[in-house]
């Protein structure tokens, strides 16, 4: 296993805005630069890993481009930073690059869409534990649920990397096809290779989408997707791994066909939080004890955001 | 300039390098903020509240932000005494600014054995007694609003301190300080039954008792349905709060206020100074900006060199009256 982050220099930065696009009808990447002030620079992210970013003085976008449903959003004042993971991270020169997969759905995120090129914004970051990239086994599985797709893009980014020798299959899910937060999709021949997501294919990873309606991929749940294809696979239980990132719901139901499976899994998992930096003790994760029936609460900014799956009490 | 100002506070008999403390529960128990400031900057620091036992604290969501606030339940998730000093009294103890324990309880024989465990430590300079949490079941906000329990708890822990240090011996004396909360219909009162009990110096305010409801769920957002409003939203009444005590209870006692509530800027701390204050503390902003205390002292040295005051002690209570 390799660095997963824990260990990697956290501090207040300044970053540059150097892109914002929409993808898809409900999705956005934001573009961040980091340059190094002093000697100090916004060192290398692990995929999984965060930052909080302010975006309590970025500008509401104007108001004809305010979804109906946010009005009342608009309205509201915030103060508190927001939790970001990245789907990118780029060295270059002295400079790091990082993008952020976002959507529209309060204040903040309002604000975030009012960003454009040269706005700074303030990123504490990078915080938390990442995933470790288990360079040892041979097959890793990505689920991702909704949002959930953004970390896992790097990590898959990451875990195909040169001289590695793993085998990536992701598995992406949304309620429908417009929720599912990627690009327009590849041509007919890249689909019918397993190529459908453009932002794994990028990286030779192949996905399997699944939509709770049927618009795109297999029709239902992302994890029966996932369990059904596993079924059919005969992958060594020890030389496989599991990461996921999504909604609670999906993370227990992917802890489960791993644990029945004798596969590791890694969930990202998501919290409220006010700071990200261990402060203020709102981000609890409740933990299982090992070799007993106690459990404790973790914090997701420090401890995770991602954990060991059978760790993990999920709430139902 | 601006060396030129006297940033000394005495605070209770304590000389603190500077009026700016962090306010528990912010800060953590020791150096957590030390990645983004230099905590031998601070006047004083005030560890999250440590309860006899470990406590995991409430279910979450634990937070919920609101206009120009925030509001928390925490529940006084702690490591416990035991742990406490075996892995944070170390740090504690190698830094300048002054420790201040928070310390909370369900009863207060909690309280006392707290305070008994750590009255004879160098590493802590005093206590903070947390009555006033609005989100615990037993203790906190129950004793906080009521002045009789007030003055039995502050009293009780009192009579712990003064039978340590009889006679003269000034140095090992831990300083009281007690908490108030300003969900009651007159501070004054529970202010006053601290410290006719014995507090040596008061801090205010804690946070309101409030709620926040989703309305598609019709529920509350917080899984404690309730939970303490923090942040700028609460400055104005915290302003106003710490005038009242100083002017009705402490400036004729002699004891020092340390104030706080939503202070994020150094005016706003120099108003929490003027209204009577003689510290300040830093809450809800440590959240956002991390190291924000140190801007803070920065700036409150700049008002004073930019207004020819020469002592930060000038500053107490410069309120002109009405």
């Amino acid at each position: 296993m390799t660095d997963n982050g824990a260990g990697s220099t956290k501090g207040v930065y300044e970053a540059v805005v150097c892109s914002n696009k929409q993808i898809g009808r409900s999705f956005y990447r934001l573009g961040l630069e980091f340059s190094s002030v002093g000697g100090k620079a916004f060192v290398e992210a692990r995929p999984g890993q965060f930052a909080q970013l302010d975006l309590a003085a970025a500008p509401l976008p104007s108001a004809e481009a305010i979804p109906e449903g946010l009005a009342d959003a608009a309205r509201r004042g915030i103060i508190l930073r927001r939790p970001f993971s990245f789907c990118d991270v780029v060295r270059k020169d002295r400079k790091t690059q990082v993008e952020i997969l976002y959507c529209v759905v309060g204040p903040a995120s309002l604000r975030m869409k009012g960003l454009s090129g040269g706005d700074k914004v303030s990123v504490i970051g990078p915080l938390g534990r990442g995933f470790s990239v288990a360079e040892k086994k041979r097959h890793a599985l990505l689920v991702a649920g909704g949002m959930g797709a953004g970390p896992l893009v790097y990590l898959a980014k990451v875990l195909t990397g040169e001289s590695s020798k793993m085998e990536v299959v992701v598995f992406a899910g949304a309620r429908t096809r417009e929720e599912l937060p990627f690009r327009r999709p590849l041509d007919e021949i890249s689909r019918q290779l397993g190529f459908s997501l453009g932002e794994f294919a990028e990286y030779g990873v192949k996905s399997q989408v699944a939509t709770d309606d049927g618009t795109a991929g297999y029709e239902g749940l992302v994890t029966d997707c996932f369990s059904k294809w596993l079924g059919e696979q005969n992958l060594p239980a020890r030389d496989t791994i599991v990461y996921a990132c999504g909604p609670e719901a999906m993370l227990a139901q992917v802890a489960e066909i791993a644990k029945d499976r004798n596969i590791d899994c890694e969930v990202s998992m998501e919290r409220r939080m006010a700071c990200g930096i261990g402060l203020c003790q709102s981000c609890v994760v409740e933990c299982k004890v090992e070799d007993s029936n106690e459990s404790v609460y973790k914090l997701c900014c420090e401890d995770g955001p991602v954990f060991d799956s059978r760790e993990v009490v999920f709430s139902s | 300039m601006n060396e030129t100002v006297d940033m000394s506070v005495d605070f209770a008999g304590l000389e603190l390098a500077n009026p700016v403390f962090t306010a528990s529960g912010t800060c953590g128990y020791a150096d957590e903020l030390a990645d983004f400031m230099d905590m031998n900057a601070l006047g004083g620091f005030i560890t999250k509240s440590i309860t006899r036992k470990p406590r995991k604290g409430n279910p979450t969501p634990r937070i919920v932000e609101t206009d120009s606030g925030m509001l928390n339940a925490i529940g006084w998730a702690n490591i416990g005494l035991e742990r406490f000093i075996e892995e944070k009294l170390g740090i504690l103890g190698s830094m300048s600014a002054a420790v201040f324990v928070n310390v909370a309880g369900a009863s207060i024989g909690d309280y006392v054995s707290v305070v008994e465990r750590l009255a004879g430590e160098e590493a802590i300079t005093g206590f903070e007694l947390n009555v006033s949490c609005p989100n615990v079941g037993q203790g906190g906000i129950s004793f906080g609003t009521d002045a009789g329990q007030v003055a039995k708890v502050t009293a009780a822990v009192k009579k712990v301190l003064d039978s340590r240090f009889r006679g003269n011996d000034k140095d090992g004396r831990k300083v009281l300080m007690v908490k108030l909360s300003p969900c009651v219909t007159d501070i004054s009162v529970t202010a006053r039954a601290a410290v006719e009990a014995g507090a040596d110096a008061l801090s205010l305010i804690n946070t309101f008792t409030a709620m926040v409801i989703d309305i598609e769920e019709r529920e509350p957002v917080l899984a404690n349905r309730t939970g303490g409003l923090s942040g700028p939203a609460i400055k104005p009444i915290a302003v106003y709060l710490v005038n009242k005590v100083y002017n009705e209870v402490a400036k004729k006692n002699g004891i020092p206020i340390l104030g706080m509530g939503g202070i994020k800027t150094a005016s706003d701390a120099i108003e929490f100074v003027v209204a009577g204050a003689s510290a300040v503390a830093i809450g809800t902003w440590n959240f956002v900006e991390p190291g924000c205390a140190v801007k803070i002292v920065e700036g409150i040295k700049k008002y004073c060199a930019d207004h020819n005051i020469k002592e930060i002690k000038e500053l107490v209570g410069a309120l002109k009256a009405g």
